[in-house]
């Protein structure tokens, strides 16, 4: 994937919503892996932990509601697998070798030439 | 061509790979007026004959000099062509050739397609000659060894009952949530997803470990592929072979092991298909194509050899 397409005209707000709930959703993973993470830590009051699991509660409630009312689930996902992919080569490449080295299938030795 | 090029190069051979200059005559290939088209490398005494014919119907002869038998056959160019289908059929023919030597003389030393020595039979002879000690050495070494690929592939992920039966951390997590008020229950669950994906990871990471380290005391080497096979010739060729999208690839490896020891692999392997959900995936014996060393000139630039492995399926 090397560009995000919004789409034009009719198809452009639909893709802009893609866009924009995708970033939100990946968003509120994050801050869902801190919450959990803080949980775990023990630094949270029972309290304080029902307050934050609510309210993210909520919050995706709220996205999946708007995500289905849009009719967008499908292009939200698309979106996400793309990104992954577009990680995991970026890793995939900073991790070494570059994936293809053109080289020409033969070898010629001896004789004259070169 | 292949990009599974965990081959092992021999510790003292004088290498020359001339990259760059090849790379610039890619668009022009190079003239050979007469030259040998080479297989690969066996053992055979003087009077050895293989019969078979070669990529486009050539026939194949085998040029014995002091024990080392080149199989090749007459050509005058490159073999280039812009038609997939023809590059198939050649890459196809190149590998059947040095299948048939290999029954014939037992294990060879591959050359990649398209190598090509220029001059008759006699500078073949003479290139056996000069070599003599190197190629001597690596038939010896590879005697008796083949090349078997393995592919791990979880057909059917494994259940999350069953993770979680094996896990006390999700097991306590899961009492939890049942007591928790909404919104711990909502981070909890989370929380037990997180967990999920670690056993999971976990589970996938201490089978191919185990079966890694099971391997290496039987087979002679162990390479660790690429997950996912490159797009190559040869996996297009083999269409029924593991690029297919039925399962996730938990590991891909290439093992060297003499054919004694095939038994013995092969109850290893056993032992992980016998796992739920996973499916082994075994080709071979193979020519040594990821084993063999890379054969080069004495420093002399105009006579380098690469025999990269050929793309297996």
């Amino acid at each position: 994937m090397t560009a995000i397409d919004v789409g034009d005209g009719e198809d452009a707000r639909d893709g802009l919503m893609t866009l924009v709930i995708t970033v939100v959703e990946i968003l509120i993973d994050a801050l869902e892996r801190e919450a959990v993470r803080r949980m775990e830590s023990g630094t949270l009051s029972d309290a304080e932990i029902e307050r934050l699991g609510s309210q993210l509660a909520t919050i995706e409630a709220e996205i999946d509601q708007l995500k289905a009312d849009e009719g967008i689930e499908d292009g939200v996902d698309d979106l996400r697998g793309d990104l992954d992919g577009l990680v995991s080569d970026a890793i995939e490449q900073l991790h070494g070798e570059p994936p293809t080295v053109q080289q020409p299938g033969y070898s010629v030795f001896g004789g004259e030439g070169e | 061509m292949s990009h599974d090029r965990t081959d092992e190069r021999g510790s003292d051979e004088h290498l020359e790979v001339l990259d760059d200059q090849l790379a610039d005559e890619h668009t022009e290939l190079p003239a050979i007026e007469t030259g040998r088209y080479l297989y690969c490398l066996v053992q055979a005494d003087a009077d050895a004959a293989l019969e078979t014919t070669g990529i486009d119907g050539e026939p194949v002869s085998i040029i014995v000099e002091d024990g080392i038998g080149a199989v090749a056959h007459d050509c005058d160019g490159i073999y280039d062509s812009a038609n997939l289908a023809q590059i198939r059929r050649w890459l196809v023919r190149h590998q059947t050739v040095v299948d048939e030597a290999g029954q014939a003389f037992g294990t060879p030393v591959p050359f990649q397609f398209d190598t090509i020595l220029r001059g008759g039979d006699a500078a073949v002879r003479e290139w056996l000659r000069e070599e003599s000690a190197t190629l001597e050495r690596a038939l010896a070494e590879l005697a008796g060894h083949w090349e078997y690929r393995v592919a791990v592939v979880e057909v059917e992920p494994i259940d999350d009952e069953a993770l979680v039966e094996r896990d006390e951390r999700l097991q306590a997590l899961d009492d939890r949530i049942g007591d928790a008020e909404e919104g711990t229950a909502f981070l909890l669950e989370k929380q037990f997803d997180q967990r999920l994906a670690e056993r999971r990871a976990a589970r996938r990471e201490s089978l191919t470990a185990d079966l890694e380290e099971r391997l290496a005391a039987e087979a002679r080497e162990v390479h660790t592929l690429e997950r996912s096979p490159s797009a190559s010739l040869a996996d297009d060729v083999a269409s029924d072979d593991s690029g297919s999208n039925d399962g996730e690839t938990l590991c891909r490896l290439t093992l060297l092991a003499h054919e004694d020891d095939e038994d013995a692999i092969g109850s290893i392997l056993d032992d992980v298909a016998a796992n739920d959900g996973l499916e082994v995936r075994f080709t071979g014996p193979w020519p040594p194509y990821t084993f063999a060393p890379e054969l080069g000139g004495d420093g002399d630039k105009n006579a380098a050899a690469t025999d990269r492995p050929n793309s297996q399926p």
